[in-house]
């Protein structure tokens, strides 16, 4: 069923009555787990993530002997599952083995922090995250890289930023309503699972510093993700990227806000 | 009651006002230039982030949990969430959690994973495993023994895996991991008692370095005796009943003393210990974990004062084993009231 | 909370945690009695997307999260058992207990696992287990002759296993078939099942406790899962990764609430022992190390460790585990406001968030 993007020119308010630079409802927590070196819960509208960290911890011999690039920085090994219920329709699991989506998804969450790591402080260790998609509901790999952030940060592993990680999607090109205008082609952040099923959108994440939008801009802002898989005018893509950056920062923001808070808390909770 | 369980407060959904104009304005902390020079000369208590700029003056030196970025190569931003630490010119960031992180002198409990051939691989909850070689350790029969092949080959029989042993830390390598010894009569294997785990707790908690990392703790039942505590630096804890010989062994001459401490010193098996020892024991754990649950550091002064108020707390309001939930939250309001 | 955590405990510490335990009244390391169990914090109904759903912590850091999804399958001919009676036109066919198995699928994910490991594969035989010998869950997901509900309980542990997660899994999956909820049948007969729009007027799968105050009968409950072990002459509930590692046998016992409000033993499994695993501790008197009593000779050390009866050097446990404490444990379990039933009352209380 196609998505009727129809009445969005008439108030500018889309499906879920946000406007088009809004963000769901955003939710974060660290350490929620005591088990482990690091952990986090995200809530990115209905879409829902928790993240645990192990590690730095020592390099287990197994199987084929590490590279030297292996052993002079830290390893960080991403397993992301996708629970079976986290759909509209419950996934059938093969056996054993990962989708081809979800091999991406690790692997792409593994380079956008194997660069923001400070890894050689580490050398010849790993660190094992594990997502779990309890619920999909749209910005999947963004909850993901956000969660994944959060959880080293608890676990106290060192970066130069943190990455903050959104959608961007654009209108007008979805429901065979294009041509409507300059109007119609609005950028629209942060896209719920309807709207990502109908619009083109990417994902967009960058390296910035804790504090205010990481301090002087320019400096701070690095793009360290975008992943595109649907197609769409190449002209769309400059404001959808500058969409993304704003919508970016301000992840950013709520990142940093719920790092401090949680922070502010196991001071408070301490002898001085 | 065989059961109690807690309503989820961690991952409870907030509340509906948690809108993009809160999380800016909660900030007044902020600002493009922090005060350094204001700073207290221990710790800030403000919560640094990742990334954040710490400064960019070039008067300062930076230390652990810092860098300076790349871009102009004279701002110094944290890498990690936690607080700012200054030590005359040099600023740290203290993360609010961590592994540990090996210091030369840190009294450690550690755990065997593995025999090698002249050395053992220890976990001391770092994030490499530490080294214990064969020439660290007080061979049985007077230190001046020279060590053989007969022990390479017996090496299993000083530790073995599984097997806790309370060392130092003597030297680091390269790589940050940690070259432990136990040549002292204090240290070696542990015996007579329970172990205990409060890592991952940083900025603060957990176990922190202080003075003294054992110590002796008088218990409050008669027949419990003495308990001895020792609080490894990495969090690992071990409570066991003191050893009464203790006394003996000083008036023994001192070349005697090598060999009667390495009579028993790689030795398993536990002394009698009564059940109200082992009570107590359970006791101080509860006391420890219940600390470590309040986010309260572990010490010396920490634990005896948690212990006292167990103990008042029995008296006051009836006598409870299980130091959990609340009974756990009454001690660490305690000890942090006393403080 | 360990980095190695599957590592043995040292001799010494196994043989002090056994002996502790062995005592009367049990010593436990944390304090707790014999049939006390860990606080744990539990909710229900998380997550938007599934029938039903929860999630629990345990005290030591381990969680689970369990997602129970419903889809409407057609009913294989020979999964039913013809009727005596055919002309009741009504209800024609019965669940066959036997292949009714296939009826709902419980998957289990433990990090760093492959689902296909033994683990994951016997904890949910034996999750599975427990819920057909209940064998009512099977009445209450058929829909019609034809038709039936087939539920995928999704079982995710989000924690490395530190401890055996049987408990967890179990009273986590117990949770979330609690606050399953199935839509509202409109149809009639055996016609194609046509399903009511209104989520607010789906049905529970299992009736909620405060629904059954007028009738006399009891709501059945799904079953859950308890970990018993024994020490010595001790029987100890919910044991924690130290209690379980010294323990002389480990047993899992499903139990569930019938139609009476008895409880009631639904499956029976023993489980290896960790500690048949572990090696002795040297007895002082037999230690190389001391280097003075190299000679004594292999059967006199032989008799000096059966001597000290495993109370001062760690001995593994041998043997069994006897008829009598095993039907002590499971008298325990199901004793009228016993053990089963206050684990069973305090989850029945978890809201829904």
């Amino acid at each position: 069923m196609p998505l009727d993007t129809s009445t969005y020119h008439l108030a500018h308010l889309r499906l879920d009555g946000r406007r088009w630079n809004e963000l769901r409802r955003f939710h974060a927590l660290l350490s929620t787990q005591a088990s482990a070196d690091g952990s986090s819960y995200l809530e990115s509208g209905n879409s829902k993530v928790i993240c645990t960290v192990t590690g730095p911890s020592e390099q287990r011999r197994s199987g084929a002997p590490a590279s030297n690039a292996q052993r002079d920085s830290a390893q960080i090994i991403v397993d992301i599952s996708l629970a079976g219920f986290s759909g509209v329709d419950r996934r059938k699991t093969a056996r054993g083995s990962k989708d081809r989506k979800v091999m991406e998804m690790q692997h792409c969450v593994e380079e956008c922090f194997g660069g923001v790591v400070l890894g050689h402080l580490y050398p010849h260790s790993v660190v094992q995250v594990n997502v779990a998609v309890l619920s999909q509901d749209g910005g999947v790999l963004a909850a993901c890289i956000n969660a994944v952030g959060l959880a080293l940060v608890d676990a106290g592993v060192p970066m130069m930023g943190y990455v903050a990680a959104v959608t961007v999607g654009s209108t007008g090109t979805g429901g065979g309503s294009g041509g409507e205008g300059e109007d119609a082609d609005d950028p629209v952040l942060d896209l719920n699972g309807l709207e990502e099923n109908e619009l083109p959108f990417l994902t967009l994440a960058t390296v910035g510093g804790g504090g205010d939008g990481g301090g002087d801009a320019g400096e701070g802002d690095k793009v360290n993700v975008l992943v595109m898989e649907t197609r769409m005018q190449m002209a769309k893509l400059e404001s959808m990227v500058a969409v993304g950056l704003e919508g970016c920062k301000r992840v950013r923001a709520l990142l940093d806000a719920a790092v401090k808070g949680h922070g502010k808390k196991v001071l408070e909770g301490k002898v001085g | 009651m065989a059961i109690t369980i807690l309503a989820p407060a961690p991952a409870a959904p907030p509340p509906s006002q948690h809108h993009l104009e809160d999380v800016t304005s909660d900030d007044e902390d902020e600002g493009e230039a922090m005060d350094i020079d204001s700073l207290p000369s221990h710790r800030s208590t403000t919560v640094i982030t990742p990334g954040e700029k710490i400064t960019d003056d070039v008067q300062w030196m930076r230390g652990h949990g810092t860098y300076i970025a790349p871009i102009d190569e004279v701002t110094i931003r944290s890498t990690l969430a936690g607080t700012l630490q200054k030590t005359n010119k040099l600023l740290s960031v203290v993360p609010l959690r961590a592994r540990y992180n090996p210091e030369i002198g840190d009294l450690v409990i550690g755990r065997v994973v593995e025999v090698q051939s002249r050395r053992w691989k220890v976990d001391v909850a770092a994030p490499l495993l530490a080294n214990l070689p064969l020439s660290s350790i007080n061979l049985p029969g007077g230190t001046l023994r020279r060590r053989t092949s007969v022990d390479e080959l017996n090496i299993r029989s000083f530790f073995c895996e599984g097997e806790l042993i309370v060392a130092e830390v003597q030297s680091l390598f390269q790589d940050g991991s940690a070259s432990l010894h136990t040549r002292s009569l204090k240290y070696g294997k542990l015996r007579n008692g329970y172990f205990l785990s409060v890592i991952g707790q940083g900025g603060g908690a957990g176990v922190v370095r202080s003075k003294r990392q054992i110590f002796t703790l008088q218990t409050a039942r008669r027949s419990g005796g003495e308990l001895q505590i020792t609080l490894g630096v990495n969090g690992y804890i071990w409570i066991a009943k003191h050893a009464e010989d203790a006394e003996m062994e000083k008036e023994v001459g001192i070349n005697r003393l090598e060999e009667q401490a390495s009579s028993a010193m790689y030795s398993s098996q536990n002394d009698d210990i009564g059940p109200d020892t082992r009570r107590e024991i359970a006791r101080v754990a509860g006391c420890i974990r219940a600390l470590m649950q309040g986010g309260v550091k572990v010490d010396e002064e920490t634990v005896r004062r948690a212990y006292d108020a167990c103990v008042e707390l029995d008296e006051v309001e009836g006598e409870v084993q299980y130091l959990g939930g609340e009974r756990g939250d009454a001690i660490v309001e305690i000890v942090l009231r006393g403080s | 909370m360990a980095p190695y955590a599957n590592l043995p405990l040292s001799p010494a510490e196994l043989s002090y945690l056994y002996s502790s335990l062995a005592q009367d009244p049990p010593i436990r390391p944390d304090g707790r009695s014999a049939t006390q169990f860990r606080p744990l914090i539990a909710e229900s109904n998380i997550l938007p997307s599934a029938n039903g759903s929860a999630r629990i912590c345990f005290i030591d850091g381990t969680e689970a999260v369990v997602g129970v999804k419903a889809e409407v399958e057609q009913t294989h001919e020979n999964h039913l058992v013809a009727q005596n009676d055919t002309r009741d036109g009504e209800r024609t066919g019965r669940p066959d207990p036997s292949s009714a198995g296939s009826w709902f699928e419980i998957s289990i994910e433990i990090p760093g696992l492959r689902d296909d490991d033994a683990l994951p594969v016997f904890l949910a035989a034996m999750l599975t287990e427990a819920l057909l010998g209940d064998g009512e869950l099977t009445l209450k997901l058929r829909i019609n002759n034809r038709f039936h509900w087939r539920l995928y309980i999704d079982v995710l542990l989000l924690s490395q296993p530190l401890s055996y997660p049987l408990p967890l899994l179990s009273l986590t999956t117990h949770l979330s078939l609690l606050s399953t909820r199935l839509p509202a049948l409109i149809s009639e007969g055996d016609e194609d099942p046509l399903f009511s729009d209104d989520w607010e007027a789906s049905t529970f799968l299992y009736t909620q406790p405060n629904s059954n105050a007028a009738g006399k009968l009891h709501q059945s409950k799904p079953p859950i899962t308890l970990l018993v072990i024994s020490a010595g002459e001790n029987i100890i509930f919910d044991p924690s990764r130290d209690e379980l590692a010294v323990a002389e046998a480990v047993v899992a016992i499903s139990i569930r609430q019938n139609l009476l409000g008895h409880m009631e033993v639904v499956a029976l499994r023993t489980i290896d022992a960790p500690s048949r695993l572990t090696a002795s501790g040297v007895p002082r008197s037999l230690d190389a190390t001391t280097g003075t009593n190299a000679s004594v000779s292999n059967a006199d050390a032989q008799a000096l460790r059966e001597e000290d009866e495993g109370q001062s050097v760690w001995r593994p446990p041998r043997g069994g585990i006897n008829r009598a404490k095993l039907s002590q444990m499971m008298a325990t379990a199901t004793m009228e406001n016993g053990i089963g039933q206050e684990v069973m009352g305090g989850l029945a209380g978890v809201q829904g968030s």
